[in-house]
């Protein structure tokens, strides 16, 4: 592993920031602004993005395992 | 082909031994096994989804967005603790795992509950607080599009319940020592089946609470 524990620990608690965000920007766009069902989709796929490149280690799969 | 690994009691080389698969080899399909899995649910998931835009179309039914918004922040604070027990567990803080994968599965009770208990309103209840509708009003009687809502919720509080087996599972293993830094596979498939029934929240919370206008 070539990261440090803390700056694994730090990504986390960032996407996990930005994903808290992202929730409270597309409640806000749903009911103050009316957004449409494409732009709230958009929101989603952001926040799927994040989880799946950061919290599911997408990138692992195709990455050679030393140990 | 024999589907023998090596264990952490087993040998602690990393090297094969006769007929066994190196770890590093065995690890990469116990990943990519565990992803086609995750990419055969995601058929189910959003086959559910668009069965929901085929029957609402740009409506929604009337649902408490308080418990809706509730819900969705509680399961990615879970999601988040499950992320860091598993990153504690490949440096070897295994404390640190117990106590984020047990606050992870307190949490995914608590949406479960969420769901369940208030949304789903399976006791008939009825509470106002603070102008905060409590329970749910839904029924999955009220027709087909009103049933919709339990499937999607359903099946989504299914895999809920897996995961949260799996979780508690995985931290009782862990509790017992049997998870090392290099060989934490049972931490790190759970975490993401767990991840995975986020990702399916992600896309049910808008399409559930937000997309369209009320009936």
């Amino acid at each position: 592993m070539s990261e440090s524990k803390s700056n694994a620990m730090r990504r986390g608690t960032w996407t996990f920031l930005a994903l808290m965000v992202l929730t409270i920007i597309e409640f806000i766009v749903a009911f103050v602004f009316h957004a449409s069902i494409i732009a709230l989709f958009l929101i989603a796929l952001v926040k799927a993005a994040l989880i799946v490149w950061v919290f599911m280690h997408v990138t692992r799969l195709w990455r050679e395992e030393s140990h | 082909m024999s589907m023998v690994s090596t264990t952490p009691h087993e040998h602690h080389d990393g090297e094969p031994h006769g007929h066994e698969v190196p770890w590093p080899v065995q690890l990469r399909s116990n990943r990519l096994g565990m992803w086609l899995f995750i990419f055969s649910e995601v058929f189910l998931f959003g086959a559910l989804l668009t069965a929901r835009f085929v029957l609402w179309g740009e409506h929604r039914p009337e649902l408490s967005q308080e418990m809706g918004l509730m819900a969705t922040v509680t399961l990615l604070v879970s999601s988040w603790f499950v992320y860091r027990g598993q990153t504690s567990m490949e440096f070897g803080d295994r404390k640190k795992f117990q106590t984020n994968f047990l606050l992870a599965s307190l949490f995914g009770l608590m949406f479960l509950v969420g769901v369940v208990f208030f949304e789903w309103n399976v006791f008939g209840l009825q509470a106002n607080v603070a102008g905060i509708e409590l329970f749910g009003h839904l029924k999955p009687s009220d027709g087909v599009e009103s049933g919709i809502f339990f499937a999607m919720t359903g099946w989504h509080a299914l895999h809920v319940v897996t995961g949260l087996m799996l979780l508690l599972i995985m931290w009782n293993k862990g509790r017992r020592g049997e998870f090392t830094p290099e060989r934490s596979w049972g931490v790190e498939g759970a975490g993401l089946y767990w991840h995975f029934v986020d990702v399916v929240w992600v896309f049910y919370y808008p399409a559930l609470y937000l997309m369209g206008t009320p009936f």
